[in-house]
């Protein structure tokens, strides 16, 4: 009954949050865990109701398995202590096969159900497509599914678990408890970040007592957040809806400026659903990992995935690119390759199918279906292009004398990953691969400042005071940014030292939010956009 | 050690790599210099370096990395 | 005392917050009740511009409420004063608002409460927000910084607007439908949300304090009406003790013709449909003795005015 599918609607912030806070406040440590844990699932309960079996049977099977490879860790090693010394090299081989064969069944038991929930209406579409390519009358039924909370988000967290678990970066979890606090903890679990067990568990477990300044510090960044979205990635959402349903009638310039505004909106949405998240978590004591880093500071794509969704970015690097990449096959080829092709082509061929591989995921990740892919494949190809490029970019660079802290060349720099990523947004958003395609073109072929000139742009849904506001906001998280990106020390000494003038700025900001926040008569809430990952 | 360094100065010319200790943080590094730094590593020392070793810790200065390459050695 | 001297700075600054809130609050707040100066439904909180005590009938509910009931015809059939405080899509948390407005100058012996809000969902938020804007009009005028001219920081705040048709909509557009038997009757009773249930009682309880009495009446409505939400209202009337009319059962004695009485196939009544209801309504209040002729009384005059010029566009 309590409508809480975002984290921004009233009653999570106004009564949810607040509650769960209090009740925090008030316990000893034991009860500060079961507030978190129960707090966890009544929400996970209230959003997904009867789907909450999903994360229970996640939060088990991860617990169960992460146990069984440990005792095979544990078994092999005594076994091998035991054995004679000409037997162990096959005895190793052995064990190690069993333990990636309990490892893969583990990670099929999670994948099953996200694939199976999240892919199977579009498989089935496209098995029904390509029937009736071939002129068959057989029909899959497409199935009808509802999502669990959050499942893309907690599945990533409990394969990094058994991954970890398998290489012994970290020992099994007995304490099923702390797996469940680790797998369902309310502030972060619908969009994120995802986080590592050996980083972020016994973190959270600690349930340590909220100390005054991480309570006004992650205040005023839950506030910041708050800004982001309500002031400027709701406001914007009447102009990038209108224009991205019906982007016929709109020339070139709009749905260029459609283009940026929804990158900004997505960047104001997801990171400021990240600073609730971590906001929140700072409140509690705890440090949950960063997902964002000035991204548009960014000089190439491949260092923007390295400062936007950065734990997703990580997770894939870790998981996906340097395993394969470091693969037996692959780690020969590369061997071999380097020699005829030297230092920078010989691991490319490597590097470029684990990366191939990495941005299927990236794309599949965001959701089933063709657009995404698309998006995957469009970075893929942007940093492969520049590595492939990259030593004569380099070689260029040096006999135009121009060095690599050259200020224009720089920001010619900036400017171009950014043109680059907001056109992957535009297909990110289009409604479908041809749309996407079909916006491209018009934007292209039909550019023009018409809209400006004749100030039809202030009846797209925002008017002249609303564009003013996304504009003053964006100057002040630009500020922000620009202090954290040079990482100037906090302030003058009266801001280190006390924690009134804190709370004063969250009363400032709060006011902004309630007075300039696109909420309430007139304005639709944009849906949390990383929740339907 | 020196053969390191060589191995280094190789892949990626232009760093100081006697005192520099963020070369994956720093961006000094990218992730194919990486691929082409582990499999010049394991057919100079002889080793294997499992995927759980391929960590920033390990990567951010030329120490570092021969102290992964001793442990290696030592556990082969 | 450090404890003590920490509790006093946030008191003070929770305070010099309450104080900024209530300031911008009273700055953002519509000094007329038009829309020039920034009112909401402007037609429907005409009533705060009426004269103090002069409607008898005050009607809530959303826009099934302001296409069927037309106050300038009943004062022409009866001279019973009514309004219609009705908005499109108003729910509950609203209609709450609009009788609480009501009943700031007014003393209406009847609240109509049309059926179809009841059924429209309030969440908690709604909830949340509607109460905090009670205390802080900041949350629901907010958006008014865009519009904020001088006399917005000097004031007064006043309500000198009413509405033409006195909350009415009417239409002559004619779209008809054949509806058939669309009140079959079943005894299926369809479920009201717990909240919409408090909220009801509310209205209610509010009506009790102003010596008001609340109806329950369902306008005819073959798109949005069935049996089974007959049912649930009638059910909620009885426990509440109050009653209920539901004109879907009587659209034969009304005399509704369906192929000409409504302007979007069968979702809302249109001008030729009101006028039905509104009779009705004359003669349903003249039988329970609610309605004061006030005709020829001093104070009165205005709405022989509108009237006359409803007339002209409408009555010919």
């Amino acid at each position: 009954m309590l409508s809480l599918s975002s984290y921004f609607s009233a009653a999570y912030l106004g009564l949810f949050l607040p509650a769960a806070l209090a009740l925090y406040w008030v316990m000893p440590q034991r009860g500060r865990r079961a507030v978190l844990l129960g707090m966890s699932f009544l929400f996970f309960w209230a959003v997904s109701g009867k789907l909450l079996l999903y994360l229970l049977f996640s939060i088990l099977s991860m617990h169960h398995m992460g146990l069984w490879l440990t005792d095979l860790q544990r078994s092999a090693a005594q076994a091998l202590e035991a054995a004679p010394k000409e037997e162990r090299r096959a005895l190793r081989t052995a064990a190690r096969r069993r333990q990636r064969q309990v490892l893969a069944f583990a990670v099929l038991l999670q994948l099953g159900v996200l694939v199976g929930l999240k892919y199977s209406p579009f498989f089935a579409v496209n098995i029904n497509s390509f029937f009736q390519l071939l002129h068959l009358s057989w029909q899959v039924e497409v199935p009808k599914l509802l999502l669990p909370m959050g499942i893309s988000f907690y599945t990533m967290q409990a394969m990094s678990y058994l991954f970890d678990v398998h290489r012994q970066k970290i020992q099994a979890d007995r304490n099923l408890l702390r797996l469940a606090l680790y797998m369902s903890f309310f502030p972060q679990i619908m969009e994120g970040p995802i986080c590592r067990y050996d980083q972020t568990a016994p973190q959270i477990w600690s349930a340590p007592p909220i100390r005054r300044r991480n309570f006004a510090l992650g205040l005023q960044r839950c506030l910041f957040g708050l800004m982001k979205k309500i002031i400027v990635a709701d406001r914007l959402n009447l102009f990038i809806q209108t224009v991205f349903t019906q982007y016929e009638n709109y020339d070139g310039f709009v749905i260029a400026l459609a283009a940026v505004g929804y990158t900004i909106q997505l960047y104001m949405d997801f990171s400021g659903t990240m600073d609730l998240a971590v906001g929140t978590g700072q409140i509690l004591g705890f440090q949950l990992p960063e997902n964002f880093r000035q991204p548009f500071f960014s000089k190439s794509i491949s260092e923007f995935w390295q400062r936007w969704h950065i734990t997703l970015g990580a997770w894939f690097k870790d998981y996906i690119f340097y395993p394969v990449s470091m693969s037996g096959p692959l780690k020969k080829l590369t061997g071999r390759a380097r020699k005829r092709l030297g230092n920078h082509f010989g691991p490319l061929v490597a590097g470029t199918i684990a990366l191939f591989l990495v941005w299927v995921c990236n794309g599949l990740w965001h959701g089933a279906a063709w657009s995404y892919l698309f998006f995957g494949m469009y970075h893929f190809a942007c940093i492969l292009l520049a590595n492939l490029t990259g030593p004569y970019t380099k070689a260029l660079k040096r006999k135009l004398h121009i060095s690599p802290t050259n200020k224009p060349y720089l920001v010619f720099q900036i400017v171009r990953t950014g043109i680059l990523v907001c056109i992957g947004e535009l297909f990110f958003r289009a409604n479908g691969l041809r749309a996407g395609l079909e916006m491209f073109e018009k934007m292209i072929r039909e550019f023009s400042l018409n809209s400006l000139a004749d100030r039809t742009i202030f009846t797209m849904g925002m008017d002249k005071m609303d564009w003013l506001m996304v504009a003053a906001m964006l100057v002040v998280v630009f500020l922000v940014s620009l202090v954290r990106e040079r990482g100037k020390p906090a302030g003058p000494r009266f801001w280190q030292t006390y924690i009134l003038p804190h709370y004063g700025l969250c009363c400032l900001m709060l006011l902004a939010v309630i007075l300039f926040g696109a909420y309430g008569y007139g304005y639709v809430p944009l849906d949390p956009i990383y929740a339907g990952f | 050690m020196e053969q390191l360094l060589e191995i280094l100065r190789e892949i990626q010319p232009n760093v100081d790599y006697d005192h520099c200790d963020t070369l994956i943080d720093g961006h000094f590094l990218d992730s194919l210099d990486i691929l082409a730094l582990v499999a010049e590593v394991e057919e100079v020392f002889d080793i294997i370096i499992p995927t759980v070793e391929i960590v920033p810790e390990n990567f951010n200065s030329a120490a570092r990395l021969w102290d992964l390459i001793q442990r290696l050695r030592e556990d082969g | 005392m450090v404890y003590f001297k920490r509790a006093l700075a946030l008191a003070a600054l929770a305070a010099a917050m309450v104080a900024l809130l209530l300031v911008v609050s009273w700055i953002v707040m519509p000094k007329d009740n038009t829309t020039e100066a920034g009112m909401e439904h402007a037609a429907a909180n005409g009533i705060l511009g009426e004269p103090a005590n002069t409607i008898d009938l005050c009607v809530i509910g959303d826009s099934e409420a302001y296409r069927s009931v037309s106050p300038l015809l009943l004062w022409k059939q009866t001279g019973g004063t009514s309004y219609v405080c009705a908005t499109s899509a108003q729910k509950l948390t609203y209609s709450k608002i609009m009788l609480e407005r009501a009943f700031e100058k007014q003393k209406p012996k009847v609240v109509l409460l049309e059926t179809l809000a009841i059924y429209r969902t309030i969440t908690p938020g709604d909830v949340f927000l509607n109460e905090l804007s009670s205390y802080f009009p900041v949350f629901r005028y907010h958006n008014r910084w865009k519009t904020l001219r001088a006399q917005d920081f000097t004031g007064p705040a006043q309500a000198t607007a009413t509405d033409q048709y006195k909350g009415h909509h009417p239409t002559l557009n004619v779209d008809p439908c054949q509806p058939g038997q669309y009140m079959v009757p079943t005894e299926k009773a369809a479920p009201i949300p717990r909240l919409n249930r408090m909220y009801v009682q509310w209205l209610k309880n509010l009506c009790d304090q102003h010596g008001a009495r609340l109806m329950l009446m369902s306008m005819p409505s073959p798109v949005n009406w069935n049996y089974s939400k007959h049912n649930g209202i009638k059910d909620l009337a009885n426990q509440l003790g109050c009653d209920y009319v539901d004109l879907n059962l009587k659209t034969e004695e009304l005399g509704i013709d369906w192929n000409q009485d409504t302007y979007d196939q069968g979702d809302h009544l249109n001008h030729y449909g009101a006028i039905k209801v509104t009779n009705y309504l004359a003669k349903l209040f003249g039988d329970m003795g609610v309605l004061t002729d006030h005709r020829g009384q001093a104070g009165y005059e205005g709405w022989d005015e509108a009237l006359a010029a409803y007339a002209k566009d409408f009555l010919r």
